[in-house]
């Protein structure tokens, strides 16, 4: 075994017998969840109404411009803001 | 002559799916009822209520990328995936997995360049959401192992957990995006994002690794072992700390049980 091989199973090792206090600290930082409600394969039924139109919908045109939380994102080569 | 049973059916699809060359067909039409409302109009309320409901889906499943570019742009960007790409197979969940190459060729979305990386965030966590628990490997599982035979081990990411490596600082970006969230503004110039999305008990998650980190899980997802995988990652970052980092990431569940 080489010297290098005995460093990494010594370092493996020794993660198993970290304390637990230590080991937790991965649970706690930045971790962000997202709970979903499961997706209802018929939720459709609640929201038919906005999707019978009997006319086709139009593009309008102020819609190709993202209007959204990306006004947050400033910088950037491509980011035309302002 | 009246249109044939399969060609009825076909048309009638070819009209839901949007398709122009087979879309409005006058034999289709003629084929419905048209009293009170026209049959072309009725043969619209399906047309767009495929559209709808598929949109609705991509907004359920693409919530980052929604809060991003608001509902308007989001409706006329999922609408045009639609058209393109049906869904294959029947469960809402799993529609989408072309969505983020769609998004980075979408040309109204230049201006947004981690706009496609934000979408494989959203169904890598989605995917992550949806995949089964699975027998996850511990710290216990390790400790009967002989710690010279510790190296030589190959372990595998546990189900549902992906690598997500973008140059765009993603994981604030979508920090930034969340309705209760209190961060202001992002500079896209804040450097690279290598993010590891893990399904959790009753959620998924992602955590930001460092590159050291990072360079161990691609090795360790390449199928290499724990020793190769720490060479790599050292190689990346010089001060990686090996304990440290594998006692990490298995109290997150990062790996699958041994086979």
């Amino acid at each position: 075994m080489t010297n290098t091989r005995i460093a990494i199973a010594s370092a493996l090792a020794a993660a198993l017998v970290l304390p637990v206090a230590v080991q937790a600290q991965g649970n706690t930082e930045k971790c962000y969840g997202i709970s979903k409600a499961g997706k209802n394969d018929c939720q459709t039924a609640t929201s038919s109404c906005a999707g019978t139109s009997k006319k086709d919908a139009q593009t309008d045109a102020w819609l190709s411009v993202p209007k959204g939380a990306c006004e947050k994102i400033v910088g950037g080569s491509l980011a035309s803001k302002k | 002559m009246p249109l044939a049973l399969p060609d009825l059916q076909a048309a009638f699809a070819a009209h839901v799916a949007n398709d122009v060359a087979g879309g409005d067909r006058a034999d289709l039409a003629a084929a419905v009822v048209g009293d009170t409302i026209s049959a072309e109009a009725r043969l619209r309320v399906y047309r767009h209520h495929v559209a709808h409901s598929l949109s609705a889906a991509l907004a359920a499943t693409f919530p980052t990328v929604q809060a991003l570019v608001g509902e308007g742009f989001f409706r006329g960007l999922a609408q045009s995936f639609v058209a393109e790409a049906l869904p294959a197979q029947p469960v809402l969940a799993e529609y989408g997995a072309d969505f983020p190459a769609f998004v980075g060729a979408y040309e109204p979305g230049r201006a947004l360049p981690y706009l496609a990386d934000i979408a494989r965030l959203d169904w890598a966590l989605n995917v992550a959401f949806h995949s089964p628990k699975g027998r996850r490997l511990a710290a216990a599982d390790l400790a009967g192992i002989a710690a010279e035979r510790l190296p030589s081990l190959s372990v595998a990411l546990s189900a549902g957990a992906a690598l997500i490596r973008s140059r765009y600082p993603i994981h604030r970006i979508w920090h930034a995006s969340q309705p209760d969230t209190s961060a202001n503004t992002v500079d896209l110039d804040a450097g690279q994002a290598d993010l590891l999305v893990l399904r959790r008990s009753d959620d998924a998650a992602f955590i930001v690794l460092d590159a050291g980190e990072v360079a161990f899980m691609v090795s360790l997802a390449a199928g290499t072992s724990l020793e190769v995988a720490a060479g790599q990652a050292a190689s990346a970052e010089p001060a990686f700390d090996l304990s440290a980092a594998f006692a990490r990431l298995l109290s997150l569940e990062a790996f699958a049980a041994l086979q």
